[in-house]
């Protein structure tokens, strides 16, 4: 199935008979246009207007080479408040996220259109200073990716290259981060042992620790849980609840249940679109669209 | 895949699939089990012998007299034995009519194979060039082992073999017995030597500063000409100041020079006086003596000692007769600081070159090229290495240093000829590839997902570099290393036109200002191993030599590199394993 997916993005919107139109013969409407690549609109709820948004994603479209990964995508994510991206593997989830903060940049082949903004200031504007923007947004990896050093030395990563020196300041990053993060009580009598010997979940918490360290505006989570128990992801989801609030949190998951429980607002896309947006509940008891209600449901593919 | 194959063949039969020999891999296993066993015995086997030999060099031997039939005598000790099938004509040789006969029945007995060994009898001088005989065991008529047959060690000419007769202070005789002449030699060899090492002290220390002064005073006079013409003030006051330091030295190396003559005389006060086999008296002056030691009379331990003794020798004198005595340790010091310098070059030039081509530069065909032209400088034969840095480093940079910085001390180069830096720096550059290509390979090795992460925290790309890369890469850059110390330390070809030297005068880090001179050449095991197996004019008594400094070259790497492996370890275990 996924393979239909990536096909899918792979051909140019033109001229798409290709795989991805039986999805869309079988789905009808709304992915029928998307896969004959048909100027579309997202759905997104009256309920989303007048909030007050920190990031703000407008037209945004990304390609990989020739490859047109992101469809000009807007919306915006409400402040101290949690969103969900959800929607079939491939259709670009991890990519929009990646765009957020510009990891994207990394990739040689990528190409963007459009702009994003954080609380106002562009992402995608000449001159804008990657790192400093970096510095604002806060990251987890679907993968936990500690670095091969001490507890103590991940979580104030951010402090150490911007120069902190400071033992009483770091102590406390590093009191208030790993709390944060609810890691405290398990480590917090071996600090300066290293962090590739804690759990998977532990590294994971620890790479949330590290991120809220950074003390950034908006958090992203790229599928947070996907390597854990569902212990250690109970843990994760309730932590998320926690930040809630201190921080806006974007975050990719697979797990229905997951987004419904965790997030205030929920976005669905499919093969590069936005399709709909609105308040979790909505999207899942009410949605405007039938794909959505089959996606959230399980029916779909 | 699976699903695929099982409805591709639905005409298998359960338990008709046989596997081939091959399939099941039992002969590979067989092949690539030999293969190893056959490079583990030729490494051990090269080990072993180098080993065996190397170590038993030092081993005190007995000393031999044997009487041959036409009534001459040989005293020393036996190298080795050989059989071998003697020709018609060497028994034509044996005058006595008789023995001639008993000869050849004795060859025939042993169905015509003869044994003939190899004695080294020492006792070289100025007529006596050789120092090792072959004796045909026909010809042997009387084999002993005079109990007071001595082994002495003497700083020139190597060694004595010979019964002392007697004991000489000065010209007068005041011993006539061996034990009384060992007595007298005990009780005054150490005097004897020390009394010698103080006249050279004072000839090289106290003669050789003078002289120092001096020749710096005119290489004044010499600068001050380059710089401003002959009949400059300076010149004048160049050469003033020149004569002032000779007449107020010249008195003062007088004083000198009488003291040593006089310390020299009273050094050579004692001496042996010794019979060799063939009944000849020789002077064995105590000066000249090193070690001696009755070899048929001193115990276990006592060999022992003498072992360890010249173990410690060999390790810590400077060598002696054209490299054939004494020790080599000018050479472990020059080997190990070469090294040293060579990883010291090396290692940041490959680290900082590996980085930038797989950090920082687009991958790409040139990228690519470069990639292949590093490890293509691997292939290249080392003494085009040696050729390289001769003509470029030598004669190019240090020519040119010499002409900005050293003009005066010209026609004699300073950096213009080989050197200890020029060496590392040749061998810096053979070994580059080696670095740079397990540095890429243990960069490419770091997992992406770390380097996003540091990104994700707003890390600059050399932030990550340094906090996350290169830690972690960090045993990956040892192995490099490690693999290039291993290869430079032993590289001979290349060195020998960059700055070895059969005999440096001085080590290139001393206790004289400014305590490192990089532009000194130096002595290097490799190439002492070189020199004493083919440049020896003894190469007799130095074949021995070879396996022994064979021995401590191979223990000099593998005990850098068991330090390097150490390190790495460690860091392996930081960074990696996280423990
Ligand atoms: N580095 C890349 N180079 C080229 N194409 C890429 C790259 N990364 C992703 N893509 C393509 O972009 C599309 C979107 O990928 P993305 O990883 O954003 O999907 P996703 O929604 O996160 O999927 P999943 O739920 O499986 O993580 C896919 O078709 C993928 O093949
Ligand atoms: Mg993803």
């Amino acid at each position: 199935m996924q393979g239909d997916d990536v096909a899918a993005v792979q051909v140019p919107p033109d001229d798409r008979p290709g795989p991805a139109s039986h999805h869309g013969a079988r789905l009808g409407g709304v992915f029928d246009a998307v896969s004959r690549g048909e100027p579309f609109a997202t759905d997104t709820h009256a309920a989303m207007d007048g909030q007050a948004d920190i990031l703000e994603i407008k037209d945004f479209n990304l390609w990989y080479g020739e490859n047109q990964a992101i469809f000009k995508n807007s919306f915006g994510v409400p402040e101290g408040k949690v969103t969900a991206l959800i929607g079939p593997s491939g259709c670009g989830k991890s990519t929009l996220l990646r765009s957020v903060n510009r990891m994207n940049d990394l990739i040689a082949s990528v190409r963007i259109a459009g702009d994003m903004s954080l609380s106002g200031d562009s992402i995608y504007a000449l001159g804008v200073d990657v790192i400093e923007l970096r510095k604002r947004i806060g990251m987890v990896f679907q993968k936990p990716n500690p670095f091969p050093m001490s507890i103590y030395e991940n979580v104030v990563y951010s402090q150490r290259i911007d120069g902190v020196r400071d033992k009483t300041v770091l102590d406390e990053v590093v009191e208030t981060s790993l709390r944060g993060a609810g890691l405290w009580d398990e480590v917090k009598d071996r600090l300066g042992s290293s962090a590739l010997r804690l759990s998977g979940g532990q590294q994971q918490r620890l790479c949330i620790g590290r991120a809220i360290a950074g003390e950034p505006e908006v958090l992203l989570l790229d599928e947070p849980c996907s390597a854990l128990d569902p212990i250690a992801t109970g843990r994760i989801e309730d932590l998320i609840q926690e930040l809630k609030g201190q921080y806006t949190i974007l975050i990719v998951t697979h797990n229905m249940q997951q987004a419904q429980r965790a997030s205030d607002y929920t976005a669905f896309m499919y093969l590069g679109r936005l399709v709909e947006y609105g308040p979790t509940q909505d999207i899942f008891v009410n949605p405007h669209l039938k794909e959505t209600e089959d996606y959230v449901t399980g029916r779909f593919g | 895949m699976a699903k695929d194959s099982s409805q591709a063949s639905p005409a298998l039969k359960p338990g008709s699939r046989r596997s081939s020999l091959f399939a099941r891999g039992e002969s590979m296993v067989w092949l690539t089990g030999s293969t190893l066993i056959l490079c583990v015995a030729m490494i051990g086997g090269l080990l072993a012998l180098v080993t065996v030999r190397g170590a038993q060099t030092f081993w005190p031997q007995e000393i031999l007299r044997v009487e041959t039939i036409d009534g001459g005598a040989l005293l020393g000790e036996l190298v080795k034995v050989e059989t071998y099938e003697p020709e018609a004509h060497v028994f034509d040789a044996i005058e006595d009519e008789g023995e001639r006969e008993k000869a050849r029945a004795l060859v025939a007995g042993l169905d015509g194979k003869s044994e003939r060994w190899f004695l080294r009898t020492g006792n070289r001088s100025t007529e006596n060039r050789d120092g090792f005989h072959w004796v045909q065991d026909f010809e042997v008529a009387r084999e002993t082992r005079p109990p007071w047959a001595l082994t002495i060690e003497r700083s020139e000419w190597g060694r004595f073999y010979g019964v002392p007769k007697g004991f000489l202070d000065g010209e007068q005789l005041t011993a006539e017995t061996p034990d009384a002449a060992w007595a007298l030699f005990e009780k005054h060899h150490a005097d004897a030597v020390e009394t010698g090492e103080e006249a050279h002290e004072l000839e090289k220390d106290g003669i050789g500063a003078i002289d120092a002064r001096i020749e710096a005073a005119r290489l004044r006079v010499r600068a001050a000409e380059l710089d401003h013409g002959t009949d400059s003030p300076e010149h004048a006051a160049a050469q003033k100041r020149a004569a002032d330091d000779e007449a107020r030295w010249s008195s003062e190396r007088a004083r000198l020079r009488k003291r040593v003559d006089a310390l020299h005389t009273e050094s050579r006060r004692f001496a042996f006086l010794m019979t060799s086999a063939d009944g000849g008296e020789h002077r064995v002056g105590l000066v000249d003596i090193v070690r001696a030691y009755p070899a048929n009379r001193v115990g276990w331990w006592e060999k022992v000692g003498i072992y360890l003794a010249r173990w410690w020798e060999f390790l810590s004198e400077e060598p002696r007769e054209a490299n054939s005595e004494g020790g080599v340790w000018p050479a472990i010091f020059g080997t190990v600081i070469l090294t040293l310098i060579m990883t010291l070059l090396v290692v940041p030039c490959g680290v900082l070159g590996a980085l930038y081509l797989r950090e920082y530069a687009k991958q790409g065909p040139l990228v690519s090229l470069v990639r292949i032209a590093v490890n293509n400088l691997a292939g290249v034969p080392s003494i085009v290495f040696g050729v390289f840095g001769f003509g470029f480093f030598c004669y190019t940079i240090g020519a040119g240093i010499d002409d900005v910085f050293f003009a005066e001390q010209l026609p004699h180069p300073t950096f213009g000829k080989g050197g200890i830096l020029w060496a590392s720096l040749t061998l810096a550059l053979l070994t580059l590839p080696v670095v740079i290509v397990a540095t890429e390979e243990a960069l490419s090795a770091v997992p992406n997902s770390m380097r996003e992460g540091s990104y994700a925290c707003g890390a600059s790309k050399w932030q990550t570099i340094r906090r996350i890369v290169l830690p972690r890469a960090m045993p990956g850059i040892m192995t490099g290393m490690i693999l290039a110390i291993a290869r430079g330390a032993g590289e001979v070809a290349p060195i020998m036109l960059v700055g070895a030297a059969k005999m440096a005068p001085s080590l290139p880090v001393d206790g004289s200002f400014p305590f490192v001179h990089p532009e000194r050449s130096f002595m290097h095991l490799g190439f002492h191993i070189y020199d004493l197996g083919f440049q020896s004019p003894d190469a007799k008594a130095a074949e021995p030599l070879v396996f022994t400094t064979t021995l401590l070259l191979i223990g000099i790497v593998v005990l850098l590199n068991v330090v390097a492996i150490t390190v790495r370890g460690r860091l392996r275990r930081q960074f990696v394993e996280g423990r």
